[in-house]
């Protein structure tokens, strides 16, 4: 039924909308801002939204229309006929046994050549996984580049450290700690230096930064699934999906007074993978 | 629809009982009266020292069993400064958790208290910082946020879960959890003094970790991150991408849902 | 002018027919038919505001200091990926609404396309002759999911690049291949230089257009098949009943195509999504907390983190731990989804055609399914936030995942076997009142 009443109200919506555009030009032009575009977009597009559908609602009904539908199978004659026209050329191919055998092998061939240029895609893992660029003697600086000596370390102190010259180094981060006076050092002795200790700060379970450290219950924290290690138990984890400790990094002090490691990690940082065990 | 509304019924229930019951852990077991930390209108150091903190923390400072001793963890008056400036202390009962509140002193009595335990306690440690924000460098200051701080507090301040400490604990605990405040009422020499404090379960980060330019970088950016700005529009409180997936839901689905009703249902005529 | 334009047409093509029973074309109208059009015209407005933000965005990791708009950042190096979105949001006009309104866009396009899912699912519009469109869609899902996932790596920024470390360290975990494919796929060992490039194509080209091809499969298959219905009134299982395309359901249609942008472009410009200015450029050495995926990822984050501290070593191979929720998890998810038409064939031994779709209540044992498999994964989605419920309740999160891990298994028994009794008892009531005829469907 045609009423002026829905006429107008379809207009109007129509309405918002041509000033909301006018407005977003305006205020496109003035230097933009933000809330006032989502605004006022919203609104133009919201406009035109609501015109439409009121006008199909309320002036385009025709009322229901039935269609009747091909109910599926139906063409079963035909299926007949697909199976043997593609038979038939396929016995034509067939019979040239000696040929369709040497297409096969060419084209098996070329598929298993296409298949090289996947080796491109990247350096392949080779020991990769079992090492970081931690070595004797290397000394541990700071995000800045800057070298650590042990008094930068208060008790309860924390810092994230990198070997040097390799501050870009991703699975070589590692998490220097001073414990408080009194609490028994973890790991074996020649693993600390002046009362600090070092653990990677790759998560064992999928490695994200276990950047979180909890002085009170001497726990790192990693915020992606909630592991804990504890630090005093040479960092093994004791809630959360994490299966591994830690591992550590055996420190030192060089005869400049910087804090260095004495050695790569004993064992792979970072998550799980198949042939961990080979290292 | 009822299946629907049955379990999001249910769900509303589970929901409101653990809030409700969280609601009451918090309360302490029993009314624990000593000390009377009332307003008071002393500003002697002393007098609110013997009166108000003494009982759980010894007169020289020395801990008791309510309280921990002052001394030992070397975090100075920065610390002391701290807890007071911060409501966080005193306690109505030793057991309460130490949180965020009004504080209780002015500002007056807060000074004379840390004056006290400066030059009468033996105590060790980080001074009450002084700040001088304009040498501070804006994006040094994010950089050592984000490395030293974000892990806890969060890119966007918003603080964190950090675990209840690993061990089993019965389901229904009592046990609070240890959290990473948000900072968005730390003042910058509170925050200042938390970094070289270290208070609760925070690292220390001492005054050899940092320089003083660091220092004032990070408090300045933290004063930065802290302001209720946000380009993008409503912050729904910085969760990330959970309220912004709950958004898409509740908001966004929900009104096109509200629409096709409306486009889908005949018009009577 | 019509007509000349159609003879010019049909001279050439020869269509006429076919534009007349387009024109023609019968749809049935129940607003729950239109879900999968929210998510159709989703992937519009994503391609429209996904070209603008190409032209500007930058897909390289090398490095420079940052000296843009955004004052905190002012001396911080970050990677040309990072900045180029930064100057995207601060300093092209209407860059940050058109940001903000294609994220916003592709949350919704997940969320409609679930809910579309859910009520196929429901209504067993799936059976014969529809299993095909129901692989198709649930294909075009899973690039739905992979594609979100890759946009929403590419600012290079700390919270997404600790999403890649994670998928990273989950390909990592496949046994025998898993080390090369995590290689192969980054391009080195993590965070190598390639990805966010790679990223880039995936995500404005190859899925785009796989998405583009399937939903042209997707539509066509409707066509062909013609849409399904709510049995009562007129209509039959050999008819389809309801308005025509032209001109009232185009109308609707292209109203919901308006109504749909309208809702994005409001939230694109007030509600902020994704704050890559807080979160800063991605530092492997950082991590930022809560650290969640969008919420189409967050069943899988979820399972994460409620999987108990279990991995496979034997004879000095390891299978760990992310591979099971991770790997394994959705591997069973999507194979049983897309056997499922079968599966249940196979069960009801019902191998007929249908075109009158059912009230769930009327198949109580699927729908006791639906529900119990929904909140399980409901409960997997809710403990990917396991850390903010804590820190809002104050509970130790340990104890939240304790609880999480006890509902993931009560509360799927409970809404399985509570659906299958409302719907037992509400097909009983029916019944009850002999001589009575069989009530109609709520079909408007
Ligand atoms: S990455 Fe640390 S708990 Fe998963």
């Amino acid at each position: 039924m045609k009423t002026p009443a829905q006429t107008k109200g379809i207009a109007a919506a129509f309405g918002v909308s041509v000033l909301s555009s006018i407005g977003l030009a305006v205020v496109y032009v003035q230097g933009g801002q933000t809330q006032l575009e989502g605004l006022l977009l919203g609104l133009a597009l919201g406009g035109i939204s609501v015109g439409l559908v009121m006008w199909a609602k309320h002036l385009m009904s025709e009322g229901e229309v039935v269609e009747a539908r091909e109910v599926v199978p139906l063409q079963t004659d035909e299926r007949e006929e697909v199976a043997e026209a593609y038979e038939h050329g396929a016995e034509e191919i067939g019979r040239r046994t000696f040929l369709s055998k040497w297409l096969a092998g060419a084209l098996g061939a070329l598929g298993l050549a296409a298949l090289f240029p996947i080796r491109s895609l990247g350096v392949g893992p080779e020991d990769s996984l079992f090492h970081t660029a931690w070595r004797p003697g290397t000394r541990l600086v700071k995000a800045d580049g800057r070298p650590v000596r042990p008094s930068e370390l208060p008790p309860n102190g924390v810092l994230t450290v990198f070997p040097e010259n390799h501050t870009h180094d991703a699975d070589s981060q590692t998490m220097v700690i001073r414990l408080p006076t009194g609490d028994q050092i973890p790991g074996p002795d020649e693993f600390s230096a002046e009362g600090l200790v070092a653990f990677s700060k790759i998560c064992t379970h999928a490695g994200c930064p276990v950047g979180l450290y909890q002085t009170q219950t001497r726990q790192l924290f990693c915020p992606c699934h909630q592991s804990a290690f504890d630090v005093l138990e040479h960092a093994k984890p004791v809630s959360g999906p994490a299966t591994r400790p830690l591992p550590q990094l055996p420190l030192g002090v060089d005869n400049e007074g910087f804090v260095i490691a004495t050695s790569d990690y004993p064992e792979p940082v970072g998550p799980g993978f198949w042939d961990r065990g080979r290292g | 629809m009822k299946v629907f509304m049955t379990a999001i019924a249910v769900v509303v229930a589970v929901g409101a009982g653990i809030i409700v019951w969280n609601a009451y852990s918090d309360r302490p077991a029993e009314p624990w009266l000593p000390p009377a930390v009332v307003r008071s209108d002393s500003t002697d150091g002393k007098t609110l020292y013997m009166r108000d903190c003494a009982w759980c923390h010894g007169a020289e400072a020395q801990g008791t069993g309510r309280g921990p001793n002052l001394t030992e963890r070397a975090n100075g008056t920065a610390h002391i400064d701290y807890v007071l400036s911060t409501g966080r202390m005193p306690l109505d009962s030793p057991d309460q958790p130490m949180q965020r509140r009004t504080p209780i002193y002015t500002q007056e009595q807060i000074d004379a208290l840390v004056q006290y335990a400066e030059q009468q306690l033996p105590i060790t440690g980080p001074a009450v910082p002084e700040l001088n924000t304009t040498e501070a460098d804006l994006g040094l200051g994010n950089q050592l946020y984000q490395v030293n701080c974000a892990a806890c507090h969060a890119s966007t301040g918003i603080g964190g879960a950090l675990g209840g400490g690993g061990e089993s604990l019965p389901l229904i605990s009592r046990k609070a959890a240890i959290l990473a405040p948000d900072l968005f009422e730390a003042t910058p020499k509170e925050v200042a003094e938390a970094i070289l404090a270290g208070p609760g379960t925070m690292p220390v980060f001492g005054p050899e970790t940092f320089t003083q330019r660091e220092l004032d970088s990070i408090v300045d950016y933290v004063g930065r991150l802290t302001e209720p700005h946000n380009p993008g529009g409503w912050s729904m409180g910085r969760t990330g991408p959970w309220s912004e997936g709950a958004a898409a839901w509740l908001i966004g689905l929900t009104l096109m849902i509200i629409l096709i009703m409306w486009i889908g249902t005949r018009s009577t005529e | 002018m019509v007509r000349k334009v159609v003879t010019w047409v049909d001279d050439r093509l020869g269509a006429s027919r076919f534009t007349r029973d387009v024109l023609a074309k019968v749809f049935p109208d129940h607003w729950s038919f239109l879900l999968g059009e929210i998510a159709l015209y989703c992937f519009v407005i994503l391609v429209l505001t996904g070209v603008f933000l190409s032209f500007f965005f930058e897909p390289s990791v090398a490095e420079s200091v940052y000296r843009g708009e955004y004052e905190p950042l002012q001396g911080v190096v970050v990677s040309d990926a990072y900045r180029s979105v930064m100057d995207l949001s601060f300093e092209v006009r209407a860059g940050m609404v058109m940001r903000q309104i294609h994220h916003w866009a592709a949350l919704v396009f997940l969320a409609a396309i679930v809910v579309h899912l859910v009520r196929i699912f429901f209504t067993g519009a799936y059976r014969r002759p529809r299993e095909i469109n129901w692989m198709i869609g649930l294909t075009l899902l899973t690039l739905a999911m992979f594609n979100g996932f890759t946009g929403y790596s590419l600012p290079d920024d700390l919270l997404s690049g600790t999403g890649l470390r994670i998928a990273y360290s989950i390909a990592l975990s496949i046994p025998v291949i898993g080390t090369w494919m995590a290689f192969l796929v980054f391009g080195g060992e993590f965070p190598a230089e390639q990805i966010i490039n790679r990223l880039f194509v995936i995500h404005i080209f190859i899925i785009p257009v796989l998405i583009a091809g399937l939903l042209t499969a997707h539509m066509a298959l409707i066509w062909r098949q013609k849409h399904t219905q709510f049995p009562g009134g007129r209509r039959r299982e050999e008819n389809v009943v309801g308005e025509r395309l032209w001109p009232t359901y185009a109308a609707k249609s292209m109203g919901l195509f308006f109504g749909v942008f309208g809702i994005l472009a409001l939230l694109g410009g007030l509600v902020q999504i994704n704050p890559i200015w807080l979160y800063g450029p991605f530092k492997p050495a950082q991590v930022p907390s809560p650290a969640q995926p969008d919420w189409y990822m967050g069943w899988l984050e979820g399972a994460l983190r409620l999987f108990p501290a279990w991995e496979i070593t034997t004879f000095g191979y390891e299978i760990p731990n992310p591979f099971f929720p991770a790997v394994l998890l959705p591997g069973i998810t999507f194979t049983l989804l897309y056997l499922w038409p079968f599966l249940e064939a196979f069960f009801t031994s019902d191998h007929k055609p249908h075109h009158l779709l059912d009230r769930p209540r009327d198949r109580p044992m699927r729908t006791a399914l639906g529900t119990a498999t929904l909140s399980f994964y409901f409960i997997l989605f809710a403990a990917a936030s396991n850390d903010l419920l804590a820190k809002w309740l104050r509970v130790p999160v340990e104890n939240v995942v304790v609880a999480y891990q006890i509902l993931a298994f009560a509360l799927p028994l409970a809404t399985g076997l509570g659906t299958y009794l409302i719907a037992k008892s509400l097909t009983k009531r029916e019944a009850e009142p002999p001589g009575a005829a069989p009530e109609t469907a709520r079909t408007s």
